[in-house]
C-alpha cells in the first residue's frame, strides 16, 4: 500500500466508524439510504475520486478506490458507493459532465427497442438503490465496445425488489424513455473495473467476518472453555484464514494493475473464500449467527449478494480458463508465470 | 491484509530477477532440445546427477549463499523465481534439492566457520547430497517424542536409533539427524540436537521402503554405534528444536508445495486444446485462479524471508493451501479428462500415465513436512486461538 491509499483507509475507516452502525444496516433494508454516510464521502470528494482534477476529483486510481471498497465492505455499508464512484468515471470518460448526486449503475449485453436517444420497452433487472439516485448509468454491449445511456429514475416505471443483503435492487421498465447516450470505449475493460472494485468489497466482508469469528470463538465458552480451544473449531478457522489470504493477495494483485486476468482470477478465487466464510463463520457462530439481530448476517450476506455480481463467479472461471486453454504444455507455465505482469514480456 | 495478525506485502520482482528468469527458461529451452529433459509421466523431483551438474555449473546451487563457500550471493526472490522456473519445467533437481533448500542454509546459520568452508561450497559444486533424519517410528508429527540417542564418547558422540521416510538416504552423502543428547527432563523440546552423519559411516544400515506409487524414495536408516566426531554436532547442543523450527519454514514454503503436479495440468491443457465444455472452463479457470492466488502467496512469502522476516504462519498456509491444491487438481484433471473424453482408447498415454501415477502419489501432499491437521494447529495458535 503506498502513502495516499494509507491515507485514504484511515480516512474511510474513520468516516464508517462514524457514521455506519446497526441502525443504518437495519433502515438500509427499509430502503433508507444511510444519509450522514453519504453527505460525509460526498463531502470529501470520495464519491468523486475517480474522476480526473480538472473535472472536480481527485484523480485517484482504481487501486484507490478497492481501498475504500475494502474496507466499506468490511463494514457491510449500504448505499450505491461502488456504482457512484465508477458511474462518474464513465460518465468524465464519455465527455459527460460529473453528477452532483449518487448514481446507480448497471451492464446489459443488450438493450432491444434502443433508437437513438429513444429506448422502447426498455427492461432493467437489479437495479441497486434506483429510488435513491439522480441518474441511472447503463452500461450496454455492442460488439466489444461499451455503449453508455444515462437515464432519469423519474422515468421509469419501478417494481421494487432486493437483494441477499436486504439492499435496493428493482426492475424497472418503461413503454418509452429518453436517454442521454455516448460511446464509452471497450466493454469488458469497465465490466473488469466493476468486477475488480466488488471483489475489493467481497474481501472486506469476508475479512470481517473471518476476524470477527476468531474473536468470537475466544469470548464463548462451552465445556467450561472458549470453543476456540477446541482443535475442531481451530482446523476450521485455520481453513478459513488460509481462504481469506490467499483471496487477499490475488484481489491486491488485481487492484494493483487492474490486469484482466488477475481480475478473473480474484473473482473465481474469491467465489470459493466467500463460500468458505460464509460456512465456516455461521458454524463458528453457531444459533447466534443465524439470528439478524447479531451482525454476522450483515456481512454474509453480502457475500451472497455479491459473489456473482458483475460477472459470475463462474463466468470468471471460463473467462480465465480461455487465457489459458490452446496452450502447449512447454508454453502454459510461461503464461501463468507472466499472467498480470505490468510489463508485457 | 491485516485479518487476525496474517500480513503479507506483494514484493515487486527486480529487473535481476527476471532476467534469471530469462536465463533459466533459456536453459530449460536447451535441455529439451538436446532431448535431456522429456515431458515427464511421473510425479516427482526426481534424482538426475548429471542434471544436479549442469544446474551447479550455471552457479544456481546455494544462488544466496556467500561467494566464499561457493555461492552467488543473490536474493531469496531470485531463487524463489529460478525454483519455480525448475520445478514447472520437470528438471529433476532432487539430488541437490534437500542440500540447497535446506541442510545448507542451516549450516549457514547454525554452523562452524569449518563446517561451512567444508561442506557449503561442494553442495554448490553439485557434488554434495544430503538427507533430512526426523521422523522415526514412532515419532511423526511428535517430533519431539524422539528415540534417537546421541551419547557423549571421547572426541565426538555415538549414535544409536532409527530414522524413517528419509527420502534418498540410499543416495546421498550425508544426513542431518535429530538425536536426544540429553534425557527427557522437564522441558520435551530440550536436549535435542543436530548431528551431521556420514551415511557410509560403520553402523549405518539404509533399507529400502517402496511407495504406494511405486517408487524407491523412501527409506529406513538404522543406526547402531554409529560415531560421529566433536565437529559432527551442528550449532549448540540441546537447542535443536529452535534449529529444527526454523528449517521447517524454508520446507514449508517452497514454490515444490504446489508445483509438485503441476506437469499433470500442463499436460492436461496440452491435450485438451481450445475447443472444450463450458463446465471444462469452469473447472480449469477455478483451478488456474487457485495456482495464481498460491504463487502470488509463495512470492509474497519469499518477499518476506527476503526483507529477513519469519513468516511462519504465513509459511504454513503456504503448504496448508498448495496440498489441497495439488490434491484438487488431480481431482480436476481426471474429471475433465473424462468429460472430454481425453484418455480412453489409447488416447493421449502420456496424459494417462501422469494421471494415473499422480493419483497414487497424492495422498503424500498433505502429509509430507508436516501433516495438514499440524500446520493447521500452527496457523490456528498464530491468529489467536489455542
Amino acid at each position: 500500500m503506498n502513502e495516499n491509499q494509507t491515507f485514504f483507509r484511515a480516512t474511510i475507516e474513520r468516516i464508517l466508524a462514524d457514521t455506519v452502525g446497526k441502525a443504518e444496516l437495519d433502515h438500509a433494508e427499509e430502503r433508507q439510504l444511510p444519509e450522514a454516510f453519504f453527505s460525509v464521502l460526498v463531502e470529501n470528494g470520495i464519491t468523486s475520486m475517480l474522476l480526473p482534477e480538472d473535472t472536480g476529483g481527485i484523480g485517484a486510481s482504481l487501486g484507490d478506490a478497492a481501498i475504500i471498497l475494502r474496507a466499506a465492505g468490511a463494514a457491510a455499508a449500504p448505499g450505491p458507493l461502488l456504482e457512484t464512484m465508477l458511474a462518474q468515471k464513465l460518465l468524465a470518460s464519455s465527455g459527460l459532465g460529473p453528477a452532483q448526486g449518487l448514481l446507480s449503475l448497471v451492464f446489459i449485453n443488450e438493450a432491444p427497442g434502443l433508437v437513438g436517444s429513444r429506448w422502447s420497452d426498455a427492461v432493467l433487472h437489479d437495479v441497486p438503490w434506483s429510488q435513491a439516485v439522480e441518474k441511472i448509468l447503463i452500461v450496454s454491449r455492442s460488439g466489444n465496445e461499451a455503449r453508455l445511456l444515462v437515464s432519469d429514475p423519474a422515468g421509469w416505471t419501478t417494481e421494487p425488489g432486493m437483494d441477499a443483503a436486504g439492499e435496493p435492487r428493482d426492475l424497472l421498465t418503461a413503454e418509452a424513455i429518453d436517454v442521454t447516450s455516448a460511446n464509452c470505449g471497450d466493454y469488458d475493460s469497465w465490466l473488469c473495473a466493476a468486477s475488480m472494485l466488488r471483489a475489493a468489497q467481497i474481501l472486506g466482508s469476508a475479512e470481517w467476518s473471518l476476524r470477527r469469528s476468531i474473536e468470537y470463538a475466544s469470548e464463548r465458552k462451552q465445556f467450561g472453555r472458549e470453543i476456540g480451544k477446541f482443535q475442531a473449531v481451530q482446523q476450521m478457522l485455520a481453513e478459513l484464514a488460509g481462504h481469506i489470504l490467499a483471496a487477499a493477495t490475488i484481489v491486491e494483485a488485481a487492484a494493483d494493475d487492474c490486469h484482466p486476468t488477475m481480475i478473473a482470477a480474484a473473482r473465481s478465487r474469491l467465489g470459493d473464500a466467500a463460500d468458505a466464510a460464509i460456512a465456516i463463520s455461521h458454524q463458528v457462530h453457531g444459533a447466534l449467527g443465524f439470528s439478524q439481530e447479531y451482525a454476522l448476517n450483515s456481512r454474509t450476506r453480502r457475500l451472497m449478494a455479491w459473489r456473482d455480481d458483475f460477472g459470475s463467479v463462474l463466468y470468471w472461471r471460463r473467462v480465465l480458463a480461455r487465457q489459458f486453454t490452446g496452450l502447449s504444455r512447454e508454453a502454459f507455465w510461461p503464461a501463468i508465470a507472466d499472467a498480470g505482469a505490468t510489463v508485457p514480456r | 491484509m491485516s485479518a487476525a495478525n496474517l500480513y503479507l506485502e506483494r514484493p515487486a520482482l527486480t529487473p535481476a530477477a527476471e532476467d534469471l528468469r530469462e536465463e533459466v527458461r533459456t536453459f530449460i529451452a536447451e535441455q529439451r532440445d538436446s532431448g535431456a529433459l522429456p515431458p515427464p509421466e511421473r510425479i516427482g523431483l526426481g534424482f538426475d546427477v548429471d542434471m544436479t551438474q549442469r544446474i551447479a555449473d550455471r552457479g544456481w546451487i546455494g544462488l544466496t549463499w556467500p561467494r566464499q563457500y561457493g555461492g552467488q550471493e543473490r536474493s531469496a526472490l531470485e531463487r524463489y523465481v529460478m525454483n519455480e522456473e525448475l520445478l514447472a519445467a520437470s528438471v529433476p533437481v532432487g539430488a541437490h534439492w534437500v542440500a540447497d533448500r535446506q541442510s545448507g542454509p542451516v549450516l549457514l546459520k547454525f554452523g562452524t566457520e569449518e563446517q561451512k568452508r567444508f561442506y557449503l561450497p561442494q553442495i554448490a559444486s553439485g557434488n554434495c547430497y544430503f538427507c533430512i533424519g526426523m521422523s522415526e517410528p514412532e515419532s511423526g508429527s511428535d517430533l519431539a517424542s524422539l528415540k534417537t540417542r546421541a551419547d557423549r564418547v571421547a572426541g565426538g558422540w555415538r549414535i544409536n536409533g532409527r530414522k524413517i521416510w528419509t527420502t534418498n538416504a540410499h543416495r546421498v552423502h550425508y544426513m542431518i539427524a535429530l538425536a536426544r543428547t540429553s534425557p527427557a527432563e522437564g522441558a520435551r523440546h530440550a536436549g535435542i540436537s543436530q548431528l551431521i552423519i556420514d551415511l557410509k559411516a560403520p553402523g549405518v544400515t539404509v533399507t529400502p521402503i517402496i511407495s504406494m506409487a511405486g517408487e524407491h524414495d523412501f527409506n529406513e536408516v538404522l543406526l547402531e554405534d554409529v560415531l560421529v566426531p566433536d565437529e559432527a554436532l551442528i550449532g549448540t547442543e540441546g537447542n535443536g528444536w529452535n534449529q529444527v523450527s526454523a528449517e521447517l519454514a524454508y520446507e514449508r514454503s517452497g514454490p515444490e508445495r504446489w508445483l509438485s503436479s503441476f506437469r499433470l495440468i500442463s499436460e492436461l491443457v496440452d491435450v485438451l486444446g481450445a475447443d472444450t465444455q463450458p463446465s471444462t472452463q469452469e473447472e480449469l479457470g477455478r483451478l488456474i485462479s487457485h495456482l495464481l492466488a498460491l504463487r502470488q502467496l509463495s512470492l509474497a512469502v519469499a518477499g518476506m524471508i527476503e526483507q529477513g522476516k519469519s513468516p511462519n504462519i504465513e509459511a504454513s498456509i503456504v503448504k496448508d493451501l498448495g496440498t489441497k491444491f495439488e490434491q484438487e487438481a488431480v481431482r480436476v484433471a481426471r474429471n475433465i479428462a473424462s468429460a472430454e473424453d481425453l484418455v480412453g482408447n489409447g488416447r493421449a498415454p502420456r496424459l494417462r500415465a501422469l494421471l494415473m501415477h499422480a493419483q497414487q502419489y497424492a495422498p503424500a501432499f498433505t502429509i509430507r513436512g508436516g501433516t495438514n491437521e499440524i500446520l493447521r494447529g500452527i496457523i490456528a495458535r498464530g491468529i489467536g486461538l489455542r
